[in-house]
């Protein structure tokens, strides 16, 4: 992709940014002081409890009035504001850019979620992974346009693998935001647990391409791997296309299903549509994304 | 039923794989990027490569082509229907040749086999069978095959080398020119006469056989001299051994080289009658047992009645003739050499040899031209170098038959006279150069002998199967033939049978209870048993052009056929135009 169509991209992206934005206020945070409310109890100006003081605790905090009229020590504590944490992590492989439609897709997502984790403040981490390869991306290059080269130049033993997440240094209490097609083979559970562990929560997002989903294959095909580069003769028959349709759609099925299981947010956002029509269609309702009034 | 004219016709179903080959050529492969190939691969086992033939995608363009290729073979191939009625004749002629019977199996085999075949497109077969050997009833006349096989189990060639022209000749005019002819022979021939067919069904094989047996004399006792030939390309070991009534001798081994020839010999037991040598038998059997009899030809009593100076030439004669003996009884005799004396000009009465006897010994030799008539005593001689000196003549009756003239004297002429015959030489045998003249010898042997065969007397002979048979019997007294075979068994014979029968065994011809006849009949036809030339081939063609015509019509619907060919071409360029439009 050109730096001029990645600004582009970038655009809409903002322009989305302004009306969506990550579900980061329907948790709880834990972690540097922010503008978000923490888990724990801060330094912020809201009350919210009272306890007995033991040892140790902050004199400043003494509820003297409570003291007065008791005679026993009591502490005043207030909500902890913090930072939310954002590990962005995208699937770089060749699947996600192939196709110009769905490479402007990822790339637009790609922009919204940093955008969106700027816009909260949040401290975002940029991860790229392809097969058995991950490199963390400099969200300075964000603006640069700089970040798509070095997610594109990993080398990968074997890039139709499923993405090897466990070399990623993935922070505690993270939102932890799952860019990929989700087009490679295996179990969903192992990664979904991996990217949850560590009380991350996790959002996938899934561009797909209305061609691949929907295909009106009929005939001989000489298939292209993208990962591999590789020829594959096929003779495509109604039976068989039917056939491809149900693993389509029990492949993404399995997803959803294991997702929902780890009360993951999956939304799977076409290529082919609007980016704003398409994600307030499938990322609001999916909770992924939600409106910013 | 129904057959194809132009089976080549068919060749057209080539365009099956041609359409099916260039739709599935039409369909070129699309190249197409695509990231979901794990989850093709794992649902679609049996699309991947190398399996795209296995289905064929039903179009409508596809079905229509494939129809008007099976209508347009339908059409080449000209498909014929059988007519009712149609009937196709077949003569078959078979070798009656001995050699057959070593493969009349495989021959009745191939027979069966072939006719259907011959049969062709005719509803109806008809067939006559006859063998080779001309004058004989044919073997079966008929429509079933099965049949013709139970008419032909009895059959069995016996004949010697025989030339089927006439059978063939006689079987094609029996079923015409479109009918067909088979001839059934072991012996594969280059050309037939007559259009006939050849069906050769014979094989090499190895045999060994007698080929011929002679007697000889000696120390008094009657001696055997039995030919065996080995006709095979390779060495053959056998034993012989001979059987007599009273028993059989000890087998003994006997080696032939290929190709060679072996002499057994033994001496003929005495007072036997009919005896057998066996050699161990091969495949072809004929040949395999010699029958033989003691020889024993009519005897011919001489007497002579010439004066001295003739005796040097009687006792020649009486020396040369087989089985003469001189007898003193004019009255017995069977024949009588006499000399004519004008001074005792009697002669006498039975069958005679007359010499003139001229004691003047002046004449001139005679001139002119010397003829001879016809005459089976006569037949090839050659008298050109005779030299006569005018003698004395024998009186001449008008009856007499002159069989040899100079000018206009007869020398020799011949005297029948109430069925005696006297030869009367009509000159001095001492005056001229007759005595040295082998058509003089060669005229006294063919008369003696006619002489001989004219007499009824019993003889004993060894006959080839087959062979004419000559008996001389007293008139108007039925003759008693009886035949039996190698293994004793009696032979059927014909009442007036003049041949010996074909099966080797003994043959006795009586008269009343009188022997005329005591013969052994051998095989003796050694190029039947010599199969070096044996083979097989297969000559028969399928029915021609002509006969598929005759026996069948055309297809009725093939109009109809062109017209759904056409609908199929158009049909299918209906589908196929806009596609490629598109």
């Amino acid at each position: 992709m050109s730096p001029e169509t990645l600004q582009t991209c970038h655009g809409r992206a903002l322009a989305v940014a302004a009306r969506l934005r990550l579900p980061l206020r329907s948790r709880v945070w834990r972690g540097q002081a922010g503008e978000f409310t923490g888990g724990g109890t801060g330094s912020s100006l809201d009350f919210q409890d009272h306890r007995a003081y033991s040892p140790g605790d902050d004199p400043r905090h003494i509820n003297w009035q409570a003291y007065a009229r008791t005679g026993s020590y009591t502490m005043k504590l207030f909500r902890e504001e913090v930072r939310p944490v954002v590990d962005l992590i995208l699937d770089a492989s060749e699947s996600m850019f192939f196709d110009p439609v769905k490479a402007a897709r990822t790339a637009e997502l790609f922009y919204l979620i940093a955008e969106s984790s700027h816009a909260a403040g949040a401290a975002l981490a940029l991860h790229a992974v392809r097969g058995d390869a991950s490199v963390a991306l400099d969200p300075a290059t964000l603006r640069t346009h700089r970040w798509l080269e070095t997610a594109r130049a990993l080398p990968a033993t074997d890039a139709a693998k499923s993405p090897d997440l466990s070399k990623l240094p993935l922070r505690a209490n993270a939102i932890r935001v799952f860019l990929s097609d989700l087009l490679f083979p295996g179990d969903p559970e192992p990664i979904l647990r991996h990217l949850g562990q560590r009380h991350g929560s996790l959002v996938i997002f899934s561009p797909y391409l209305e061609s691949e989903a929907r295909p009106a294959w009929s005939g001989n095909y000489e298939f292209i791997d993208p990962e591999r580069k590789s020829q594959h003769p096929h003779r495509i028959e109604p039976a068989t296309l039917k056939r491809y349709l149900e693993a389509y759609t029990n492949h993404f099925a399995l997803w959803k299903q294991h997702s929902r299981r780890h009360q993951s947010a999956f939304a799977r956002i076409p290529a082919e549509e609007d980016l704003a029509t398409t994600l307030f269609r499938e990322a609001v309702p999916a909770g992924a994304l939600e409106p910013s009034r | 039923m129904f057959t194809l004219a132009n089976p080549l016709g068919l060749l057209a179903l080539l365009g099956i794989p041609a359409v099916l080959a260039i739709h599935f050529l039409q369909r070129k492969a699309i190249e197409l990027p695509v990231s979901t190939l794990f989850l093709l691969e794992r649902t679609q086992r049996d699309a991947a490569s190398g399996r795209r033939l296995d289905r064929i995608i039903p179009s409508v363009p596809l079905w229509m082509q494939l129809l008007a290729v099976l209508l347009l073979a339908w059409f080449l191939a000209e498909p014929r229907f059988q007519k009712s009625g149609s009937v196709q004749r077949i003569a078959v002629v078979l070798d009656s040749s001995a050699s057959m019977g070593v493969f009349k199996n495989e021959a009745l085999t191939r027979l069966a086999a072939e006719l259907p075949t011959l049969q062709g497109p005719a509803s109806t077969l008809e067939l006559t069978v006859m063998e080779s050997a001309p004058g004989r009833p044919r073997l079966y006349a008929g429509s079933s095959v099965e049949d013709l096989k139970v008419a032909l189990e009895k059959w069995q060639p016996l004949d010697g080398l025989n030339d089927p022209s006439q059978a063939l000749r006689l079987g094609r005019s029996l079923v015409s020119r479109e009918g067909t002819v088979i001839y059934l022979t072991d012996t594969p021939v280059e050309s037939l006469p007559f259009d006939a067919k050849l069906i050769s069904v014979g094989d090499v094989i190895e045999n060994v056989g007698f080929t011929g047996v002679t007697f000889a004399t000696e120390e008094g006792a009657l001696v055997w001299r039995a030919l065996v030939r080995n006709y095979g390309k390779t060495d053959a070991d056998r034993t012989w051994s001979m059987m007599t009534s009273s028993g059989n001798t000890e087998p003994r081994a006997l080696h032939l080289a290929a190709g060679s020839l072996v002499t057994l010999q033994a001496a003929f037991p005495k007072d036997a009658k009919n005896v057998r040598i066996a050699l161990s038998p091969d495949r072809f059997t004929l040949d395999d047992t010699l029958p033989i009899v003691a020889p024993a030809p009519k005897t011919l009593a001489l007497f002579t009645a010439t004066s001295p100076a003739f005796a040097d030439l009687t006792t020649k004669l009486l020396r040369s003739l087989d089985a003469a003996v001189p007898t003193n009884d004019a009255a017995t005799a069977d024949l009588s050499i006499s000399s004519y004396d004008p001074l005792d000009p009697v002669l006498p009465s039975g069958n005679s040899i007359v010499f003139v006897e001229d004691s003047t010994r002046t004449g001139a030799y005679l001139k002119g031209g010397i003829v001879a008539e016809a005459s089976p005593l006569m037949d090839g001689l050659n008298w050109q170098s005779l030299l006569v000196r005018e003698t004395i003549e024998l009186d001449r009756s008008p009856t007499d038959t002159v069989l040899l003239w100079q000018e206009k004297r007869p020398l020799i002429f011949l005297r029948e006279h109430e069925g005696k015959r006297r030869l009367c030489f009509n000159f001095d045998l001492r005056l001229s150069n007759a005595g040295n003249q082998p058509a003089f010898i060669v005229l006294l042997h063919r008369f003696a002998e006619a002489i001989r065969d004219a007499k009824v007397a019993p003889t004993s002979a060894i006959l080839e199967t087959g062979q004419p048979i000559k008996v001389t019997a007293a008139p108007d007294i039925p003759l008693k033939i009886t035949a039996t075979g190698l293994d004793g068994k009696a032979i059927p014979v014909a009442p007036v049978s003049n041949s010996a029968p074909l099966v080797p065994g003994f043959l006795t011809v009586k008269q009343n209870e009188d022997n005329l006849l005591d013969a052994a009949v051998f095989f003796a036809d050694t190029r039947e048993a010599d199969f070096g030339a044996c083979g097989k081939s297969d000559i028969t063609e399928a029915p021609n052009q002509s006969t598929i015509e005759r026996h069948t019509r055309p297809d009725p619907l093939w109009r109809v056929w062109i017209l759904v060919l056409l609908a199929a071409l158009l049909v299918s360029w209906k589908f196929t135009t806009p596609r490629s439009l598109a």
